[in-house]
C-alpha cells in the first residue's frame, strides 16, 4: 500500500477521533458507522482488495464529510468549547504558516521562551496592485496551544508572557505596523508573581486603549482576562466555532453550584451554564462585541483546512484595511473605499492600501477605538432615569462644554501665571519689611517682658477649636448592638483576645485592638466616615443591574440583592468632599452580589469617570469588595473590562488623578482592568487582592497555594500596590495622597 | 555511645503519647459527635492550614469556638459528663492516644544523645539577634556555639536579661523553646551536638527513619 | 464582723473580684465585713497565691474559678455570669482604669455594676490632655506648657521659648523643656531639651516619630519639673455625685527606677515636725481644695486619687487623676477617723458607694490623727538595678505589733513559688505612729524584725529590698 493512502487513512481516522471527542459520547451511532466503514476500508486496502483505491477513498471521505456536515447542525455550545480546546484545532503557528507569506518568531522559540504559551512573530503579507508587489509587515501576537504540547500550557499565559506581548505591541507602535492578535486562551494563568496576572492584564488593556496602530483581533477561544490581555482592538473578528466568554463553563458551573474545593460540577450543570452564558460567535455578534464572524468548515477548522486559511487571510487583511480607511478624513472617499472593500467579490490580495498612518490619522484611530468601546453594552443595563432627566443631562452637557473649556483650559492657565507673579511681588515686600524692621526687633528682644504674661500663657487654658483625637464616627455598624464576642482570625499567631462586638464595631471601627486585623465593615461606614458629613451626593442611582442574558433564576437573585442592600446596582457613584477637596467616587460594594461588575456597574463607572473629567475633580475608585465580573451577564460583563479601562485612560490623559483603594476582597476582572491600571493603588489592611481565588488556582494549575497568598502586604511586596492604609486613617491618607500626588492644583497637571 | 536499639525497642513497646485536650478558657461545652475509639486527625495540609478534627465547641459570651484535635490519634476518654455545662479554663475534656510519628521518636532519641542546655529559670526565651538572624536565614544547625557565648535573651517579669551558653562546643541541633511561650526552669532550651559527633547523630537519625514505621 | 447582714442597697449583690494577690484579699475581706458574697478568679500559675486559699476558705458555692488569664475581660464576664455576680470590683492594675471594661460591664445585656467611677469619667480623666484642659478651665494649676497637641512648628518654637524664659525668670539654673508625642504614652516619644537652639531638631524628631508611630503629629511641650514632691489627694464620693469628700493627702516621693513607688507617707507634709521652704499647710489646703473642686465639677462618683507634683518653691501642679483605688490607700485610711472612729476601710467605702449607698458622712465628720508609713516589699534585687527575681520563699516572718498592719498574698503555708507572670509585689507594711519620729522608729523596729528566707532559681539565697528600705528610711520627707 502506498504511503499516500496511509496518510489519507490516518487523516480520516483523526477526523473520526476528533468527531467522537468533541461530542463527548453523543452521536455514538454515527461515529460507530464511520468507524466500521473506515476499518472495513482499511482492511481492504491493506489486503489489496481494492480496485480503485482513490475512488473508494473519496467515497469514504465524502461520507465522513457528510456526517460532519450533518452533525455540524447539532453542535451545542459545550461541544464548541470542546472544539476549540481540541488538540487538532488550528493553532497560531498553523495560521502563521498558512495565512501569512513569511514570518519570523520573536520573543522566544518553541519551548525556549519566556512563556511558550505566548507567541509573537513579525509576519509579512504580500499584495499586488497591477504588476507591482507590496510587502506589508504586521506584528502577530497570540496564545499558542501547540496542538496540546505540554509546555505551551494550553494557551494559558503567565503574567510575564502578557508583559512580553505588551512589549512587542509597543515595538509595533514604534515601527508603525498593524497588530494582528489571535486569542487562543482558556484564561490567564492565575499567579501573583511579579508582574502579577491581574496587574499585567490591566496594564495591557490600558496600553491597548491608546495604541497608535491598527489592531485586529481574531478570537478562537476567548476566556475572559486572558483574552482581554490582547483583545482590545479596532476590529474584532471571531471564528465561527469559537467562544468568547467571561469564564469557562466549568468555572461558571463551580460558582453556580456553590462547589467547595475538591468537588466537581456535573456535566449537566456545565452544559447548562455553557448554554446560558451566550458565548457563541453569533451571540457576540448580536451584542456587538465582535464585528464579524469568520466562517469555519463543519465541526471547526483543523490544520488541513486550507480553504479556511484563505478566507481567514482575506478577512484579517480586509479588517486591517477597513481600520486604516476609517481613519481617513474625507467622508466620501472613506465611504467609497469601505464599500469597495466590503463587497464580497473584491480580491483583497489585489487591492493595496498603505497601512502606515499620519499623526492625525493615528489620533483619529485611537479616538474611534475608544468611542467604539465606550458605546458598547449600554443596552444591557437598565437605565431607569426618566426621559426628561436624560435629555436635560445631555443638554446640560452640551451647553456646559464650552464653559468648562473656558474655565479650566483658558482661565486657570492664565490665573496661575498671575498668581505666580503676585507671589513673587509679595515675597519681595516681605523681605524689605524684614530688613527695615530688623533694628527694632533687636531692640525689642532685649526688653524683658513681664513674667505674668508668660505664666498666664503657659498655665491658662488655650483655645482649641478642633479636637482631632477624640474623633467620633459618623456612622457605626449596626452590628454593635449585639452583645457577643468575636475571635480575631489572627488570634492563633498573635494571641489576640476575643473582642467584644459593641466595642469592635463602634469605637474600634472593626479593627482588632491587639493585632490590627480589619474586620469587614459595611459600605455605608466608608461613605459616612471617610467623607465630610453631608457632602455625599449620589448620581445615576437609577441605573439598575438586570439580567440581560435572561440567565435562569438570576433575576430573583438580583432582586434579592437590591432588597438586601437598598441599592440598585453594585456600584455607587457619588461626589463627595474631604476637607473641602471635591472628588468623584465610584464605589464597588462587596455586599451587592459580591461586588461583581456587570453592565450597569460598568455604565456607572464610565459615567463617573466622564463626570470627573468634565468637572475636573480627582476620581477615586473605592473597592469595598469585588468578586470579579458578574458571570451571569456573560460577555456583557467581560466587555466592561476594556470599556471602563478606556474611560479611565481618557480621564487620565485629560489630566485627571485616578486613585484606587482596595478593601476586603478584590479579585479577577475589575482588578485586571480598570482598577489594576491605576498608577496609584492602595489597599486597606487585611484586604486580599488578586486575580483568582485559591480554589480556582488549585483547579486550573494544580498548585497548592500558601495561606494568605493574596493578602495586601504580599501584594505590596510583589509591587502590585503602592501602600497599605489603616481603615481609621483612610480619610487622612486620601487627603494626604490627593494633596501630594495631585499637587497644588489637585487634579490637573 | 549508648544502645540505640534498646532505646528504640523501649519506645516501640509503648509507641503512644497521651494528649489531654483541655479547655483553653472558660465557657459552655458541647461535644461534637466524638466517641471513644474514634480516630481523629491533627492539622493537615502543606502549611497545616486545615484544622484538625473538631472535638467539641466551647461557647463563651455568645462566641462558639471549635476545639480541635492537636495531633492524629485515637480518642480514649471523653468527659461526657461536662456536656452542656460551664467549665473552667484548663478542665480536661478529651484524652487522645497519639501514635508517635517518626519525627517525634527521633526527637526523643536525640534528647538522650545531644547535650541539652537547660533553662535556668521559668521565663520566656529568645535567641540573641545575631543568632536569630542566622537561624532564620538557614537553620539552627548553621550556628556553632562555644562555652560562655551570649546566645539567649531571658525575659521575665517584663525585664530582659542576656543569658550565656555553658557546655561543650558544637552546633545547635535542636531548638526546644517556642517564641513567646514560657518555659519551666530545667527544661531544655537547645540540644547541642559537638562537631565530631555529627556523623553519629546522622547515623542515628537514619536508623530511626528506616526502622520506625508510621501507622 | 463576717456575720454582718447587709442591708438596704447592698442586699442581693454578689461581687466578682477581678484581681489577684493582696488587693483581691483586701476586697474579699471588705466584702466579708459588709456581708456581701463574692466570687474570685485565679490562673493556673497563680494557684498557690494567698487569695486563692482565702477565697476557698471564705466563699461559698461558685466562688472560685480558674480562668486562662486575668487580662481577658471575656473570662471575667463569663465567670460573672456563671457565678451570678451583680457587680465587678477591678482592684488596681488590670481593668481598674479601663473605661472600655467599665462600659462593657454596665452596658452588656446582663448588666452589672462596675465598682469604680462611671466609664465616662474614667475616659475623661484617663486622657491626660483632657484632664489638663479640664483643670485649666477650672483654674487648677498644671505644669506650665501646652494643654493641647501642637501641630505648627512656629507655634511650638514660640511655646518652647516662653517656657525657657519663664524658667529663667523663676531662677531655675538649668531650664528644661519636655517634648512629647501627644498620642504617645508609657515613656515613648519623649525627649528633654536643655538648649533652646536644639529645640527645633528635637521637635522635628518627635513629630516625625509620632506621625510614624501614632499617625498623629501633635506634640506637647511642657516644662520639665525637677526635684519635686509627689503628693496625692484621696477623694471619695458616692453615686449622687453631690458631695465628694477627701481623706487627706499622701506623699509618694520615694520611688525607685522606673518611677516605682517604694514608700508612702500620710499626711503629705508634716508641717509641725519638719521644716519646709514654703508654706506646707497652705499647699496641702490648696491641692485638697482644687481636687475637690474638680471632683465636684466632673461629678466624680467613687474613690479616686488626684496626683500632684509640688516644686521646691511650693508650686503645686496637677499631674493626673487615678480613677481607681490605689495600692497605698491603706496609709490614708490608717490615720483617718470618721466621727472620731478609726478603722476606716477605703475599699469597703468604695464597694458601699459603688453599689449605690450614700456616703453617710460629710467632710466635717472626717478627722486625722498621727502619721502612717507604708513600705512596699517587692521581690527584686536592690543591688542589681531592682531586677525582679523569681524563686521560692521558705520563711517569711515579722514581729506583730498593734501599730503594724501587714498586707500580703504570700500564703501561710510555705514554701511559696513567686509566679513570674505578675508584678513582683510581695507585701505592704503599714506602720502607724503618733508623729513622724515615732513612725520612723517603729518602721526601723519592724524592718529589724522582718525575716525573709528562700532561694532564687539559681539556688542563691534571697536578697530583699529591705536593705534598700532601711537605707532610705532616713530620706523620707527630706527634700
Amino acid at each position: 500500500m502506498d504511503n499516500n493512502i496511509e496518510k489519507y487513512l490516518q487523516n480520516l481516522r483523526e477526523r473520526l477521533i476528533y468527531l467522537t471527542d468533541i461530542f463527548a459520547g453523543k452521536h455514538g451511532d454515527s461515529a460507530a458507522l464511520l468507524e466500521e466503514k473506515l476499518t472495513a476500508f482499511a482492511v481492504r486496502v491493506r489486503s489489496g482488495n481494492c480496485e480503485d483505491v482513490y475512488a473508494e477513498l473519496s467515497t469514504v471521505e465524502d461520507l465522513v464529510a457528510y456526517v460532519e456536515r450533518r452533525l455540524e447542525k447539532t453542535l451545542t455550545p459545550m461541544d464548541r468549547v470542546r472544539v476549540v480546546r481540541h488538540p487538532q484545532r488550528v493553532c497560531l503557528r498553523d495560521i502563521l504558516e498558512n495565512v501569512y507569506d513569511n514570518f519570523t518568531e520573536v520573543g522566544g522559540q518553541d519551548e525556549h521562551s519566556l512563556d511558550p504559551s505566548m507567541l509573537i512573530a513579525r509576519a509579512i503579507i504580500t499584495r499586488r496592485r497591477g504588476k507591482k508587489t507590496y510587502m506589508q509587515s504586521v506584528m502577530v501576537i497570540g496564545q499558542e496551544k501547540g496542538h496540546g504540547a505540554e509546555y505551551r500550557n494550553g494557551g494559558s499565559v503567565k503574567p510575564w508572557g502578557n508583559a512580553k506581548a505588551l512589549q512587542y505591541m509597543s515595538v509595533a507602535e514604534t515601527e508603525g505596523i498593524p497588530i494582528h492578535a489571535y486569542i487562543f486562551t482558556p484564561g490567564s494563568y492565575p499567579i501573583e508573581d511579579y508582574p502579577g496576572a491581574a496587574q499585567q492584564i490591566a496594564r495591557n488593556i490600558y496600553n491597548m486603549a491608546g495604541l497608535r496602530v491598527p489592531v485586529v483581533v481574531v478570537i478562537s477561544e476567548g476566556g475572559s482576562g486572558g483574552a482581554e490581555a490582547i483583545g482590545l482592538a479596532d476590529r474584532r473578528l471571531m471564528l465561527s466555532h469559537g467562544y468568547y466568554s467571561v469564564i469557562s463553563p466549568e468555572g461558571a458551573a463551580a460558582i453556580e453550584g456553590r462547589l467547595k474545593n475538591g468537588e466537581r460540577a456535573t456535566p449537566e450543570l456545565i452544559e447548562h451554564c455553557a448554554a446560558n452564558l451566550n458565548i457563541l460567535a453569533e451571540d457576540n455578534l448580536k451584542f456587538g462585541y465582535i464585528d464579524r464572524i469568520v466562517q469555519e468548515p463543519p465541526l471547526g477548522a483543523r490544520p488541513w483546512h486550507f480553504d479556511f486559511f484563505r478566507s481567514l487571510r482575506q478577512e484579517v487583511i480586509r479588517a486591517t484595511d477597513e481600520v486604516v480607511i476609517s481613519t481617513r478624513k474625507i467622508p466620501v472617499l472613506r465611504g467609497l473605499a469601505l464599500a469597495r472593500h466590503r463587497s464580497p467579490e473584491s480580491d483583497i490580495d489585489n487591492l493595496y492600501i498603505r497601512w502606515g498612518l499620519s499623526a492625525a490619522a493615528k489620533a483619529r484611530l485611537v479616538r474611534r477605538r475608544q468611542q467604539k468601546f465606550l458605546r458598547l453594552s449600554r443596552q444591557a443595563a437598565r437605565d431607569r432615569r426618566p426621559f426628561v432627566t436624560k435629555t436635560a443631562t445631555a443638554f446640560f452637557d452640551w451647553i456646559s462644554k464650552p464653559w468648562v473649556i473656558v474655565k479650566y483650559d483658558f482661565y486657570h492657565k492664565h490665573q496661575r501665571q498671575i498668581s505666580t507673579l503676585m507671589e513673587e511681588i509679595n515675597n519681595e515686600i516681605d523681605m524689605l519689611k524684614y530688613r527695615l524692621l530688623a533694628p527694632w526687633r533687636k531692640l525689642s528682644r532685649r526688653l524683658p517682658s513681664r513674667t505674668d504674661n508668660k505664666a498666664r500663657e503657659l498655665t491658662a487654658l488655650s483655645s482649641w477649636k478642633e479636637d482631632g483625637r477624640s474623633h467620633r464616627w459618623n456612622y457605626i455598624s449596626p452590628r454593635y448592638k449585639i452583645d457577643r464576642t468575636l475571635t480575631c482570625p489572627n488570634s492563633e499567631s498573635y494571641g489576640c483576645l476575643d473582642l467584644w462586638g459593641p466595642d469592635l464595631f463602634a469605637e474600634f471601627a472593626g479593627v482588632c485592638s491587639h493585632c490590627g486585623y480589619h474586620f469587614p465593615m459595611e459600605p455605608e461606614w466608608y461613605v459616612n466616615n471617610v467623607f465630610d458629613a453631608g457632602s455625599v451626593f449620589e448620581f445615576n442611582s437609577e441605573i439598575e443591574a438586570g439580567n440581560p442574558l435572561g440567565f435562569p433564576g438570576f433575576s430573583e437573585l438580583v432582586a434579592r440583592a437590591k432588597e438586601k442592600t437598598g441599592a440598585k446596582s453594585g456600584c455607587m457613584t457619588f461626589e463627595a468632599r474631604i476637607d473641602n477637596i471635591k472628588m468623584v467616587v465610584a464605589m464597588l460594594m462587596g455586599t451587592f452580589r459580591g461586588g461583581s461588575v456587570g453592565a450597569a456597574e460598568g455604565y456607572k463607572f464610565v459615567e463617573a469617570a466622564a463626570r470627573a473629567a468634565k468637572k475636573r475633580y480627582p476620581f477615586l475608585a473605592y473597592v469595598h469588595g469585588t468578586a470579579g465580573i458578574r458571570i451571569q451577564e456573560g460577555t456583557h460583563g467581560v466587555i466592561q473590562m476594556p470599556r471602563c479601562t478606556v474611560a479611565v485612560r481618557r480621564y487620565i490623559e485629560a489630566g485627571g488623578l485616578y486613585m484606587v483603594l482596595y478593601d476586603t476582597n478584590s479579585f479577577a476582572g475589575p482588578v485586571a482592568s480598570f482598577l489594576g491600571c491605576s498608577p496609584y493603588q492602595f489597599a486597606v489592611r487585611s484586604s486580599n487582592i488578586g486575580f483568582a481565588g485559591p480554589g480556582v488556582i488549585k483547579e486550573t494549575t494544580g498548585m497548592d497555594i500558601p495561606p494568605k497568598y493574596h493578602r495586601s502586604y504580599r501584594a505590596l511586596s510583589r509591587g502590585h500596590i503602592q501602600g497599605i492604609w489603616d481603615r481609621r486613617q483612610i480619610r487622612a491618607n486620601i487627603k494626604q495622597a490627593l494633596l501630594t500626588i495631585g499637587g497644588r492644583n489637585l487634579y490637573y497637571r | 555511645m549508648f544502645n540505640i536499639s534498646k532505646l528504640l525497642d523501649e519506645i516501640k513497646s509503648s509507641p503512644y503519647r497521651e494528649i489531654i485536650v483541655a479547655a483553653p478558657h472558660t465557657g459552655k461545652i458541647a461535644f461534637a459527635g466524638v466517641e471513644i475509639g474514634a480516630r481523629v486527625h491533627g492539622p493537615q495540609g502543606r502549611w497545616k492550614e486545615t484544622p484538625g478534627t473538631k472535638l467539641c465547641t466551647l461557647e463563651r459570651e455568645c462566641n462558639p469556638k471549635p476545639v480541635c484535635a492537636p495531633e492524629n490519634g485515637e480518642i480514649c476518654q471523653v468527659h461526657r459528663e461536662l456536656d452542656g455545662h460551664f467549665v473552667e479554663a484548663g478542665t480536661p475534656l478529651v484524652v487522645l492516644r497519639h501514635m508517635l510519628t517518626r519525627d517525634e521518636v527521633q526527637r526523643i532519641i536525640l534528647q538522650k544523645t545531644l547535650y541539652l542546655f537547660p533553662a535556668p529559670e521559668r521565663a520566656k526565651y529568645y535567641f540573641t539577634p545575631e543568632a536569630d538572624k542566622k537561624i532564620r536565614a538557614s537553620d539552627a544547625r548553621s550556628v556553632t556555639v562555644h562555652n560562655g557565648m551570649e546566645l539567649f535573651i531571658m525575659s521575665r517579669m517584663k525585664r530582659e536579661v542576656p543569658l550565656n551558653y555553658t557546655g561543650p562546643d558544637g552546633v545547635i541541633y535542636e531548638v526546644y523553646f517556642k517564641y513567646n511561650k514560657n518555659l519551666d526552669a530545667g527544661s531544655p532550651l537547645v540540644g547541642i551536638c559537638p562537631q565530631d559527633h555529627l556523623h553519629i547523630i546522622q547515623n542515628l537519625v537514619m536508623r530511626v527513619q528506616t526502622e520506625w514505621t508510621e501507622t | 464582723m463576717s456575720d454582718a447582714q447587709p442591708d438596704g442597697i447592698l442586699r442581693n449583690h454578689k461581687i466578682l473580684v477581678a484581681n489577684r494577690g493582696e488587693i483581691a484579699m483586701r476586697i474579699m475581706g471588705a466584702c466579708g465585713r459588709l456581708g456581701i458574697p463574692f466570687a474570685a478568679v485565679y490562673t493556673a500559675e497563680d494557684a498557690a497565691s494567698g487569695h486563692v486559699s482565702a477565697a476557698r476558705g471564705e466563699g461559698g458555692a461558685k466562688s472560685l474559678f480558674r480562668v486562662s488569664s486575668y487580662h481577658d475581660a471575656n473570662e471575667l464576664m463569663s465567670v460573672a455570669d456563671e457565678a451570678g455576680c451583680t457587680a465587678v470590683h477591678p482592684g488596681y492594675g488590670f481593668f481598674a482604669e479601663d473605661f472600655r471594661f467599665a462600659r462593657r460591664v454596665t452596658k452588656r445585656d446582663r448588666k452589672m455594676i462596675f465598682i469604680g467611677p462611671s466609664w465616662k469619667i474614667i475616659r475623661e480623666l484617663g486622657d491626660k490632655i483632657n484632664t489638663k484642659r479640664l483643670a485649666r478651665s477650672l483654674g487648677v494649676p498644671t505644669v506650665p506648657g501646652s494643654d493641647r497637641p501642637i501641630y505648627d512648628e512656629m507655634e511650638a518654637e514660640r511655646i518652647a521659648k516662653t517656657i525657657f524664659e519663664f524658667q529663667e525668670q523663676q531662677g531655675i539654673s538649668h531650664p528644661l523643656v519636655l517634648v512629647k508625642a501627644s498620642a504617645g504614652g508609657g515613656g515613648m516619644g519623649i525627649e528633654e531639651v536643655y538648649d533652646p537652639d536644639q529645640f527645633r531638631s528635637v521637635y522635628r524628631r518627635i513629630r516625625n516619630y509620632a506621625l510614624r508611630q501614632f499617625k498623629d503629629e501633635g506634640v506637647l511641650i511642657e516644662q520639665r519639673v525637677m526635684n519635686f514632691n509627689h503628693l496625692e489627694v484621696q477623694i471619695v464620693s458616692d453615686r449622687t455625685r453631690m458631695n465628694p469628700v477627701h481623706f487627706g493627702t499622701r506623699n509618694c516621693s520615694i520611688q525607685s527606677t522606673g518611677l516605682q513607688k517604694r514608700i508612702e507617707v500620710a499626711p503629705g507634709f508634716v508641717p509641725e515636725a519638719l521644716e519646709y521652704s514654703f508654706d506646707a499647710r497652705r499647699v496641702l489646703d490648696d491641692i485638697v481644695a482644687y481636687s475637690l473642686k474638680m471632683a465636684r465639677t466632673v461629678g466624680y462618683d467613687n474613690v479616686g486619687t488626684w496626683e500632684w507634683i509640688v516644686t521646691r518653691k511650693g508650686n503645686p501642679y496637677l499631674m493626673e487623676v487615678n480613677t481607681r483605688i490605689q495600692v497605698e490607700n491603706g496609709v490614708s485610711a490608717r490615720i483617718a477617723q470618721i466621727r472620731g472612729q478609726g478603722g476606716v476601710d477605703l475599699i469597703a467605702e468604695q464597694i458601699r458607694t459603688g453599689l449605690g449607698e450614700p456616703l453617710g458622712y460629710r467632710q466635717e465628720d472626717i478627722g486625722f490623727e498621727g502619721v502612717s508609713i507604708e513600705y512596699r516589699l517587692i521581690a527584686e534585687d536592690p543591688e542589681n538595678n531592682f531586677t525582679p527575681w523569681v524563686g521560692r520563699i521558705e520563711g517569711f516572718s515579722w514581729k506583730d505589733a498593734p501599730w503594724l498592719t501587714m498586707l500580703t498574698h504570700v500564703p501561710d503555708r510555705l514554701p511559696y513559688e513567686i509566679p513570674t507572670e505578675f508584678d513582683p509585689n510581695l507585701a505592704l507594711a503599714i506602720i502607724y505612729g503618733k508623729d513622724i519620729q515615732e513612725a520612723r522608729e517603729r518602721g526601723a523596729v519592724f524592718l529589724n524584725s522582718l525575716r525573709l528566707t528562700g532561694r532564687d532559681s539559681a539556688g542563691e539565697p534571697l536578697k530583699s529590698n529591705v536593705a534598700f528600705l532601711k537605707d532610705n528610711t532616713g530620706r523620707i520627707l527630706c527634700f
